[in-house]
Order: structure tokens, then sequence, then C-alpha cells
């Protein structure tokens, strides 16, 4: 190979093999259809000629000098700019497999140059930690062999949803009742709840695809699956359809979007599902909300009620609240009251040690409908990689101390908890999201599975992909631009949310089954699940199985 | 025919075991194949039980559960009232007619056989019923209706349910029949409450071949039952209708779930927002899905043939900004004329300065370098030497006084004159050329080239030039009347000097310069040493030895800063250097030191820069103050404070003679467009990324010695070659060359070229292959 002579080299300069993906390109297979250069979202391939010096080394010839060959080839980009992200795209529109990135097996050397011109390195998607989770370690072991009724789940009918919203106490409700005072709102809602993902975060046809999935759950399959808006507000037609039921509306620090919501109070059809009053989110508690300028395209600018093109950082702090009793009275009794008191309203924390505070000064909230707890597996669209990386607490033994703390008040039944942050996180949706129901939780919120199962989102945790934050989400999942998010079909994502609540609705009867429970969640059923983990079965309480 | 009759009791009115009672059974069944049973409540009656000659059980007593349990082919079985859980559980043949209700769990895991029910059953009917298709289907019949949880599993059982006196009249096939059928069929009549799963089962009219099959054997069943008197009502077969299961096949091709999403979509979706969800806060936004692979307004870039849009790095360092791809190009095309003259309409001493003394920055930079040597440029400058000059345009009527007829004054009046202007010059000596015809020694500049440039430079129409004019305040104010503009191009004439004891012993260069290039040039000394080793100091060590000196020691209180042509030339006549030395003093023995050393010296010449006398500004015109001397304040165009006086070249900093060409240049053609009325436009175009060519289609080879070796080699930085390889490698046929018919925007005339190369956004996918090939960097991948 002859050296370029022009080729010039930093003290930050890298080679391929420095980079975390590494572009494995076959030219005897490449027919240079320029598919993949096509595809890339980062620009980080390119068609490179090459020229190969072939000295005429001959003893018995006369002649001397070389002769040269050029030949073509696909070749990565090492600025780190336009790096690699493993996302595969050209592999997948490769019609010869030609190409495919592969993980970079030596040390991944840009991590020591993502902090150009003095901003530490920021990325969409999750946590990157691999390896199975403690929930994937949970089994569900306590089997009823001719002990209890033996149940089938494909047979038997199961009621497997949770309830949503304050529960009165028995004696409370009966006083209430005859006296006419107020019963606070509930529903009945499927216990896998599509996590809160905004209409900016995630793209017009992604959103929309989620709500039309959760609304044939609902209406044809009768699954009474709602899913949370995340803070971006919610397209107006839809605040006047009647499949606002069926949504979570939240209220974060930026308030984006309430103006149109406020708006639209009068015009809607039905209720809400609920209110999510956001005061942290799991993947990165201490920060709030990072859409950047290029995902704030006209669309989002109106839906959110702000100029287009302009930076829309949600403040990680509610700016004029100081202290939780301040919290819950002012945003909770609020919310409430806008909607008549007739709709659950709960916040919803970052895992935390002190979450506990949080949680007794809910339960002397006679307005606080729950509390979702979001652990440090959660993902996000856009975070520093310092706060998604390193900053956060584990769902299970938060939700955990939680419930275990209502327990010991008498008020596990009347205050429920719901978990978030990684449930499914190396796919085990029913499993993990039932292991954290017989911990304590009343339900589990879904972020990253459903883009994953419902739209092919190709983020991993081994840093795939994962530029949610940049808007060149290569699916369209998570992007703003028209080109990129119409390679998304509504009606197929749609499908697969339905397809998925299908599925997750098998699985969850066939685990009740066994436990011989069919008509009601199993919610800290503790004495069904065990881990073969001394340290983490006595943190949990749980029985230690080996 | 012999009957038996076995009774379920004792002699003393107790109930016999099951297993007593079926012990007799058996017993009996091997004498005698028609028994009746008069039984109390026994369990798993007729079990397994078969007679080579058929067999017939009557029950005339409560039968227990489970009544014809593993009924074998051949047997038949009457229960004269209702029966228990499970009758013909296991079934795989006998015939069993239960003439009242039976219980939950009727024909259980049956195979084969018939079951005739007369009344009703209860729930979970027909479940796990299986049919082996090496014997025939099982039957359930039942008149009545049947409990919930029916035919669950059921895998070819077929069950007719007549719905006559139903439990409830509301369902007759109770809640969630068919959960997981995968086959058979089930015959009904009557209403339902549409519980069955829509994906194990659907719900027909009853087709003509199973309407054959059910008016067939209706009647028999009637009959066992004893109800023939039906058999009108219960063949109007609208009142009939069938589930039958959907196969693995079918579901397969099914969406998984109950409604196809684009059914959902139109019928409820859609309808529920009256359109679009977005449609009020983004009208008319296309949300509509398309592929991955894309062209048209669908890509996120697109091609765009940039060509000549960037400067190659020769003409983008070169203070005049020559063309040298285009002078090369032209070569290429054997338009060897139109080259020379390209060359010539930028400089009027391109055999002089690009072909001599210029350290020419155009081949320090040049790309070719990635892949050998640079272009070498000398040889073209010098190629020119003989050229006649370029066609003047005809006269505009306008005349500039040019004050200083060095290179910037000269190709400021050349660039005028050619564009028809009258250019005057005023020059203070008595020859044209500045510190190029006065100071650079004859070795670095061939008096023959000079001499043939400055014929032709005179020999130009429009230029007049005046020698040994002195200037003064009054003088340029007279100019600056006379002439439409004046430039101010004096260059610096004045040398700086430093004070020391016997400083007045040390000769400037500039003086030592001029008279060693005259007539009468100075005698030197043996020893001489300079002070200040720059490129003039080498220049000044030349002709030193020129002119006898033997040893020649440069000085300099730095790094000498000498580099190049003159540093390697002054090296090889034997000078040396000697730094850093401050000079305390020059006496008669030399130059003594601050530290006390003494350079012994004959000579003395001191080289550290001329700076500009500038007594005749007039006041209008503003200087600025570096270095202890003024020098005239000038914008991008050289223009001055005075609008209508220019300045260029060292007047305005100091730098060599091709920035002082460039200046000039530059100063002219402001002057032409103010003449000619358009708007100045100063040379913009930014350098072409290294990056952006692809230097490897190129082999290294020999420099050559001859100006069609250049132009072969020639890399064609930021202009097209017209060599097609976009078109070849654009894997979509998307990229074609197109002939243009009239001339193209260009720089002028010669840049002018025929065709352009074009992408046909409908076939291309932007995939970047154009601009990752292209040579010379002209293809861009543009967002959009």
């Amino acid at each position: 190979m002859v050296s370029v002579r022009s080729v010039t080299l930093t003290p930050s300069s890298l080679t391929a093999t420095d980079l975390p993906w590494i572009i494995e390109h076959r030219e005897d297979r490449c027919t240079l259809c320029g598919n993949c250069t096509a595809i890339c979202p980062k620009g980080a391939i390119r068609l490179s000629h090459m020229r190969q010096r072939l000295p005429r080394l001959d003893v018995f010839g006369t002649q001397r000098g070389s002769e040269y060959r050029t030949f073509t080839g696909i070749r990565q980009e090492t600025d780190p700019a336009k790096l690699c992200i493993g996302c595969g795209m050209c592999a997948m529109v490769c019609p010869n497999e030609a190409i495919t990135p592969v993980a970079g097996t030596n040390e991944n050397r840009t991590l020591f140059f993502e902090n150009r011109k003095g901003e530490p390195m920021k990325r969409g998607g999750r946590r990157n930690a691999t390896g199975p989770t403690l929930l994937d370690r949970i089994v569900f072991h306590r089997i009823s062999m001719l002990t209890d009724p033996a149940l089938d789940a494909g047979r038997h009918e199961f009621t497997a949803t949770t309830t949503l919203g304050r529960v009165l106490s028995p004696e409370e409700f009966l006083k209430r009742t005859m006296n006419g005072g107020w019963i606070p709102p509930t529903r009945e809602i499927f216990p896998f709840i599509i996590g809160s993902m905004s209409f900016g975060a995630l793209s017009p046809n992604m959103w929309l695809g989620l709500l039309q999935g959760v609304a044939y759950c609902n209406e044809v399959l009768g699954l009474p699956v709602v899913m949370c808006t995340g803070e971006g507000g919610c397209p107006p037609w839809v605040l006047r359809s009647p499949y606002l039921k069926y949504i979570i509306l939240q209220i974060a620090s930026g308030y984006f979007g309430w103006d149109e919501i406020i708006r639209a109070i009068p015009e809607m059809q039905c209720l809400p599902a609920a209110i999510e009053i956001k005061y942290g989110q799991g993947a990165k508690p201490g920060d709030g909300g990072l859409l950047m300028w290029h995902k704030v395209s006209k669309l989002i600018a109106r839906l959110r009620g702000v100029p287009e093109g302009v930076d829309l950082p949600s403040p990680p702090v509610h700016q004029t609240l100081y202290s939780i009793e301040e919290s819950v009275m002012k945003m909770v009794q609020t919310m409430s009251m806008a909607f008549h008191h007739q709709v659950p309203v709960y916040p919803k924390i970052s895992a935390s040690t002190s979450a506990k505070a949080v949680l007794n000064n809910l339960v002397r909230n006679p307005y606080a409908a729950g509390l979702v707890i979001d652990g440090i597996d959660g993902g996000t669209g856009a975070a520093y990689n310092i706060s998604m990386d390193a900053t956060g607490h584990p769902v299970a033994s938060c939700v955990r101390d939680c419930y275990l703390e209502l327990a010991k008040q008498g008020m596990q039944n009347e205050i429920p908890l719901f978990a978030a942050g990684g449930i499914g996180k190396n796919g085990n949706v029913a499993q993990n999201g039932m292991a954290m129901v017989m911990l304590g939780a009343s339900g589990v919120h879904l972020g990253k599975y459903m883009m994953q199962a419902a739209a092919g989102c190709l983020g991993n945790e081994k840093n795939r992909c994962n530029v949610c934050n940049l808007g060149i989400c290569p699916k369209g999942i998570t992007s703003q631009n028209p080109k990129l998010y119409r390679r998304l079909d509504p009606d197929k994502v749609a499908e697969r949310v339905a397809e998925v609540y299908m599925s997750i609705n098998t699985e969850v009867k066939k685990i009740m089954a066994p436990l011989g429970r069919s008509q009601s969640l199993p919610i800290g059923m503790s004495d069904a699940i065990g881990i073969a983990d001394k340290a983490a079965a006595e943190r949990l309480r749980i029985s230690y199985i080996c | 025919m012999t009957t038996t009759v076995i009774k379920g009791l004792n002699e003393q009115g107790g109930r016999l075991s099951s297993m007593e009672f079926e012990k007799l059974v058996r017993q009996a069944a091997t004498t005698s194949n028609n028994l009746v049973l008069e039984a109390y409540g026994q369990h798993n009656i007729g079990i397994r039980l078969q007679h080579p000659d058929g067999l017939k059980l009557t029950v005339s007593g409560p039968s227990g559960q489970r009544l014809g349990c593993m009924g074998m082919p051949g047997t038949t079985i009457v229960c004269q009232g209702s029966t228990s859980d499970d009758v013909g559980y296991l079934n795989i043949g006998a015939e069993i007619t239960v003439l009242g209700d039976a219980t939950n769990g009727a024909c259980n895991a049956m195979a084969n056989g018939k079951v005739f029910i007369g009344g009703s059953i209860g729930a979970r009917g027909l479940t796990m019923t299986k049919w082996n298709p090496e014997y025939s289907r099982p039957e359930l019949w039942v008149l009545g209706s049947v409990g919930d949880s029916f035919a669950e599993f059921n895998c070819g059982g077929i069950a007719v349910v007549c719905g006559v006196n139903p439990k409830n009249p509301e369902n007759v096939l109770g809640y969630r029949p068919c959960v997981g059928m995968v086959g058979g069929t089930i015959y009904f009549r009557g209403k339902i409450d549409h519980s069955y799963p829509k994906t194990n089962a659907r719900l027909n009219a009853v087709g003509d071949e199973q309407w054959q099959w059910l008016s067939d054997n209706i009647g028999g069943f009637l009959a066992r039952v004893g109800r023939s008197d039906l058999l009108p009502s219960l063949t109007v077969r609208e009142e009939w209708q069938v589930l039958m299961p959907i196969t693995p096949q079918e579901r397969a091709l099914m969406f998984a779930g109950p409604m196809p999403m684009a059914e959902f979509r139109n019928t409820q979706w859609n309808r529920s927002f009256g359109g679009d969800p977005l449609r009020d806060i983004a009208p008319g936004l296309d949300r509509s899905p398309i592929g991955f692979i894309v062209s048209g307004e669908l890509r996120r870039k697109k091609p765009y043939w940039a060509n000549c849009e960037s400067a190659a790095p020769c003409t983008f360092y070169c203070p005049v900004h020559i063309p040298t791809v285009d002078r090369l190009r032209l070569i290429r095309e054997g338009r060897i004329d139109e080259a020379y003259e390209l060359l010539l309409r930028y400089t009027p001493l391109p055999a002089s300065v690009c072909g001599a003394v210029c350290p020419n920055l155009c081949m320090e930079n040049c790309s070719r370098q990635g892949v050998d040597e640079a272009i070498d440029v000398q040889v073209l400058g010098r190629a020119v030497a003989g050229s006649k000059p370029p066609a003047v345009a005809p006269p505009l009527g306008k005349k500039v006084a040019i004050i200083g007829g060095g290179p910037a004054g000269m190709n400021a009046a050349w660039q005028l004159a050619l564009a028809g202007i009258e250019a005057h010059i005023f020059e203070q000596d008595d020859k044209l050329g500045g510190k190029l015809a006065q100071v650079i020694p004859w070795e670095r500049l061939s008096q023959a080239i000079w001499d043939e440039e400055m014929k032709r430079f005179l020999a130009t129409p429009g230029i007049f030039v005046n020698l040994g004019v002195s200037m003064s305040r009054d003088k340029v104010t007279e100019l600056a009347n006379n002439f439409d503009f004046v430039i101010v191009a004096v260059g610096t004439h004045t040398p700086r000097r430093l004070q020391f004891p016997g400083s007045e012993r040390v000769i400037p260069a500039l003086d030592f310069l001029k008279g060693a290039k005259s007539a009468n040039p100075p005698a030197v000394g043996r020893r001489v040493v300079v002070i200040g080793a720059g490129n003039v100091g080498c220049d000044v060590a030349c002709e030193a030895y020129r002119l006898g000196a033997d040893t020649v020691t440069l000085v300099d209180i730095q790094k000498p800063l000498a580099f190049g042509k003159e540093k390697a030339a002054a090296e090889r006549l034997g000078a040396t250097f000697k730094w850093p030395v401050v000079t305390g003093e020059v006496t008669d023995e030399g130059l003594v030191t601050k530290d006390g050393e003494v350079i012994p010296a004959d000579t003395v010449i001191i080289s550290i820069g001329d700076v500009p006398a500038l007594s005749f500004l007039p006041d209008s015109v503003q200087t600025v103050t570096v270095g202890g001397a003024a020098w005239i304040a000038t914008d991008r165009a050289h223009l001055t404070s005075d609008k209508r006086i220019l300045a260029v070249g060292d007047v305005e900093r100091p730098g060599l003679a091709t920035n002082a060409l460039g200046a000039g240049k530059t100063a002219a053609e402001y002057i032409i467009a103010s003449c000619q009325g358009r708007e100045w436009k100063p040379f913009d175009k930014p350098l072409i990324p290294q990056k952006a060519l692809t230097i490897t289609h190129y082999v290294p080879v020999a420099k050559g010695t001859t100006e069609g070796d250049q132009a072969s080699r020639c890399l064609s930085c930021a202009s097209c070659r017209d060599c097609h390889l976009c078109e070849t490698i654009c894997p979509t046929g998307a990229i074609s060359r197109r002939e243009l018919t009239a001339g193209s925007a260009g720089d002028g005339v010669y840049l002018t070229i025929g065709y352009e190369y074009v992408s046909d956004d409908d076939k291309c996918i932007a995939c970047g292959f154009c601009a990752d090939t292209c040579p010379c960097g002209i293809w861009t991948m543009n967002a959009f």
C-alpha cells in the first residue's frame, strides 16, 4: 500500500481498531451498489479508492521500479463526529452480505476523546450494562402441584389487571360512601404500561403507532393497556379523541404542551387514564429533559407550544418547589382539581435511597394516586453519559423497600407502586414484570422494550446505535426528520404492540397459573419467588434457592 | 340371546362397590351380549367391555361417573335416565345413549364412537376429544344445550347441539366454547354469547355437505333419544350454524390479532379522529411509509457538481491567484497559446517571478506531493518569457497614475492597460522593476529574461512610463486631480539602521545591492560581516563574494530567517551564519559584539529591512505605525482612507515580489470594476480540502522537465478533468455528462468549458460514490 502523504496525524487521531465498532467489508462480495453508504446514519462509511504498489522484484529481470494496482472498498471514518455506531443498517441493506459492523475487541479509545470542545459526551438509549439483570435471575418457584386449584393459562380466564389510583381502606370507603364523601378515582389497567416517552423524543409515526396499538389492545383485544405521553404534550386531536382514556398525561418541570391540554379539557370526550407528575427519571436522576434543537421540528414546536429549532431543556427540578410537602400539595392537588378529582394523579421519581421519604408523604396526602419509581436501568432519549452510566439506584430493592414499608403500615393495598427502568431489557419482559409485581409493584412501565419490540429499535446494552439524542435514528423511531420517520409504518408498530401485549398477557397467565392465581395479580406475593443469590435474597427478603 | 340382569345392590340392599360391580358385569359379558344393569351409582360402567357379536348394555338405575369410559367398538350403552360426569371418557368406539341429562365432562378425551344425550350436558363437554383418521370421527349429539367451556382443545370431534329446551335459552353453547379447538365441527341451533375465541374458531353458516350430513344423521339421533317427533322442527337449515376451527395455516396468515390492523385503522382509528390526528397542528404533513433506500426528495443528501467553486491549493496560496490548474488543462488540450495568454493575464513577469525569484507558494502546497512531487511551476513560468502580450481591451477613457514602477505598480499598470485604462507610471529611479531590477542579483534573475519581459511590458499599449520623477505632496495632489485614481506603489526604499558606536561605518544592504547591480559596483573588503541574516542578507553575501570578498559572515540576534534558494546560494559560496550576536560597536577591526568578541571585518553591511518613505503622502491618506515605521493602511481592495488613492506592495507591508504582483492586480481589478460600474468582488474561493481529492487514482511517476510533463501530472484540484469516473462509478446510472451549448458561467473565457456533469435526482440514492471517487473533489454531498 502506498502511503498517502497528505494523511495528517494529531494527538487524538484514531485507527479503526480503536473504535467501538469496526466495519468489516468484504471486497470480494461487494457489488458497489451504494446502499450501505446511502443508508448509514452517521456518514461513517465511504467508498475508498486504494492503491497498492507492486515492485518488480524479479531477480533476473532487468527492469526495476513498481507497478500499481488500484482497488475499492468500503472504509470507515475515524473522525469522532462520524464514528460507526454499530447500528448495522449497512448490513441490512447490503444485497450481498458484504458488510457488517462488528464490536471492537480492542479498548474503546474514543472514550478518551469524546469531550471535544469541553462538552462531555451525551447519548440516547440505555445504560450499557450487559448481562442478566437481578430481575432476570428471579424464578417463580411456588408451583401448585395438586395443592391449589390447578390452573391452565390457555383455558382458564384470568383477570390480570391492576389498580391505578388510591384505594380507600374498607372503613374509610364505607364511611365516605354513606356520608357522600369523595371516592378517589381508580382505573383497572393492564399492569404493563407503556412508559413515558414524549412526542418529541419519539417521532410522530412512532408515538401515534404506539397509541394506535394501545387503542387496538383496548378496543379489539380487550386488554386495558395504557401509555404515558412523557413530557411533550399530546396532539390536540388526540386530546379530543375517545382514545384519551388510554393515555396518562405527563407533566414535568418544562410544562411542555400543557397549554394545549388545558385548552382541550372542556372539549374532552373522556378523561385521561391518569396524570403523571415527573420529578425524576431513572436513567438520569437529577437531570432533566435534553431535547436538542435538531429534534425541535415545526411539528414538535407546535405541539410543545414553543418556537422551532430551539433547545428544549427541562430543568432537573420543578423550579418553584422546595419540599416534598409543597410538591405534593401544589402539583398533585392542582392536577387532581383540574379534572374534578376524577383522574388519578401520581408522581414519578427516580429510584433513590430517599424514595421512602417521598412515599410516606404521599401516604399522608389523600390525592396521591400512586408512585412510580424509575430505576437506573431506565432509558432516555438524551442524557449525559455520566448520568446514564453512573447515577441512579436499581429499581428492585427500592420498590421492595417501599412495599415493605407500606406493608408495615398496613397500607400496601391502598397506594400502588409502579416500577420502571430496565423491565425487559434483555427481552424477558413478562418475567421481569411479574418478578417486580411479586416484589411489590402493582405494575411496570416499559420504554426501551417497546421501542425494540414494536419498532425494531437497534439499540442494545453494548452501545449499539444509541443515538436517539441526535435525531438520526435509522429506524425513524426517535427522529423528527420525515425522511427518517417515514421509514416507520405506524400500522406495523401498532400491530407489534398488539402482538407484544397478546404475548405478555399469555406469559403473565403462564406465570400466574402455576401459582394457582387467576383473579388478582400476585402483588407482593414474595413467597412465590426465589433467587440463587444469597445476598440478593436477603436484601429483598425473598427465598434463596439453589 | 339371553338378557342378563346385574343388580347394583346386594341382597342386603347394600351398594356394590364399583370394583365388585365391574367384575360382575365383565363376567356376565362373557356369556351374554345383552346386559341390563340396575346400577346404583357405580362408576366406570362399561369400561373396556366388548363382545364378538356386539354388546348391548342398558343402564336402568342411577349411573355413576364415567359411564361408557374406554367404550369399545360394537358396544352399545343406553342409560335410561341421566348420568353423571365424564360420560364416554376415553371412549374409543362405543355408542352411548343417555336419555336424560349428563353432567360435566361428557366425551372427555373421546377418540371414537358416539354419545347421544336426550337432555343437556354440563360444563366441559367434548374437551380433548380426538379424531384418529384411521377411524371414524367421534360424535356427541345433545338435544338440549351444553355448559360452559365446551369443546376445549377439541381435536376432530363432531358435536351437534340441538338447542331443544336449553338450560339457558340465551346461550346454548355456554361461556367460552372451543378454547384451543383445533379440529372437528360444532353444529348448533339457538343463541350463543359469541364468547368463543376468535383465534380458535370461526362461526359459519352450515355448508351444503355439512347440511347433507346433518340431515342424514339427525333422524337416527332423534330416534335413539325417542324424540323423532322433533324431526321437522330440527331440519330447518337456517336455524343451524357451525363453529369451525381455524387451521394453523390460516392462523399463520392472519395477523395474530382478531382484526387486521389496516381494518382497525380504517374503521375505528381514523374515524375517531375524523382524519389524521395531526392535521390541525401539521396540515398536509405526509407521514406515509417510505423505503430505506430512496431517491429524489426523500434522500437526506444530494450530490452537487461544484466545478471550480473551490480553489486548488496552487491558486489559493498564490498571492496573484494564478489558476495553474486551468493553465495545465489548456496545455493538456494542446491549447498552448491560450495557456500562455492565461498566465500573462495574471502577471507581466511570469518568467522573472514564477520562473525565477518566487519561492513558489503554489508548489509548496501542491496536492501532487501526496503522490510524488509537486508540479514544477518554474518550468511553466519560464516558458512564457518570450510570449507576446495579450490583446488589450478598447480604451475606457479612464486613466490612473501609479507612483512607483516596482512589481506592484507594474502589475497594476499591466492589468489596467489590458482592460483599456491608461496606466501612467511615475518612477523615481531611472528604470522600472523596483527592487527586482535594483537589488536582486542577476544570478537569481537572469538579465536576458528580465529584459525580455520588460520589453513586452513596455510595448504594451496603454502603459506610459515616466522615469526619474520625484514625488511631493503637491505633485500627488496634482496627480489626484488629473487622474481617476492614484496608486501608491513606492515600496520601501529607506533602510532601517541601528544606532551603535561606529554605525556610520555600516553600509545599508539596499544601497549595497543597488550599487552592486549598477554599472559601477562598490568595492568590498576581504572580510565582510552582514548584520541581519535574512534572505536579503544572503543576497548581500552573494554579491559581496562576487565583488571580491573572501569571507562573509552573517550575524543575527536570533536564529536566521533565511530560507530557500537565497540561503542555499549564500552557503554554496561559503557564507557562515553566526547567532545570537548583538552588535556592540563597529570599529576598524570589525564588528565587536556586546560580549566583547571581535568579528573581523573590512566591510560591515546592515540588512535588517527597509521602510517606506512617505513624506509625499497627502493628509487624506492614513498610515499605521508598525515597528517604528509608518505604512499605508489599506482595505482588501487596497483602498486607502482616501477613496481615490490606493496603495499596493511593500508600502502596505513587506512581502514577496509575488505579494506585490498580487496586490497590484487586486487594486487594478477594483479600479477596473469601478470604471466599468461593476461591483468589485475579491478572490473568495475557499481552498479545496485535501480530503475531497481522491489522489489514489494517480501513480508515482518521474517529475519530468517539460510543460507537458507537468500538465499530465496535475491533479486538477477543484476543476473537473472530464474523466467520467463519476459516471462510471455511479451504481444507479444517475450521473451523465451533458454538452453545454452556450458558454457557462466561469472566471473568463479561458475557464469556459463546454460540458457539465449532472445527477438525475430520480435515480440517485445519495450513496456519495461520486464524491468519494472524483479525483478532483468536484462532487460534494449536500444535506437538504
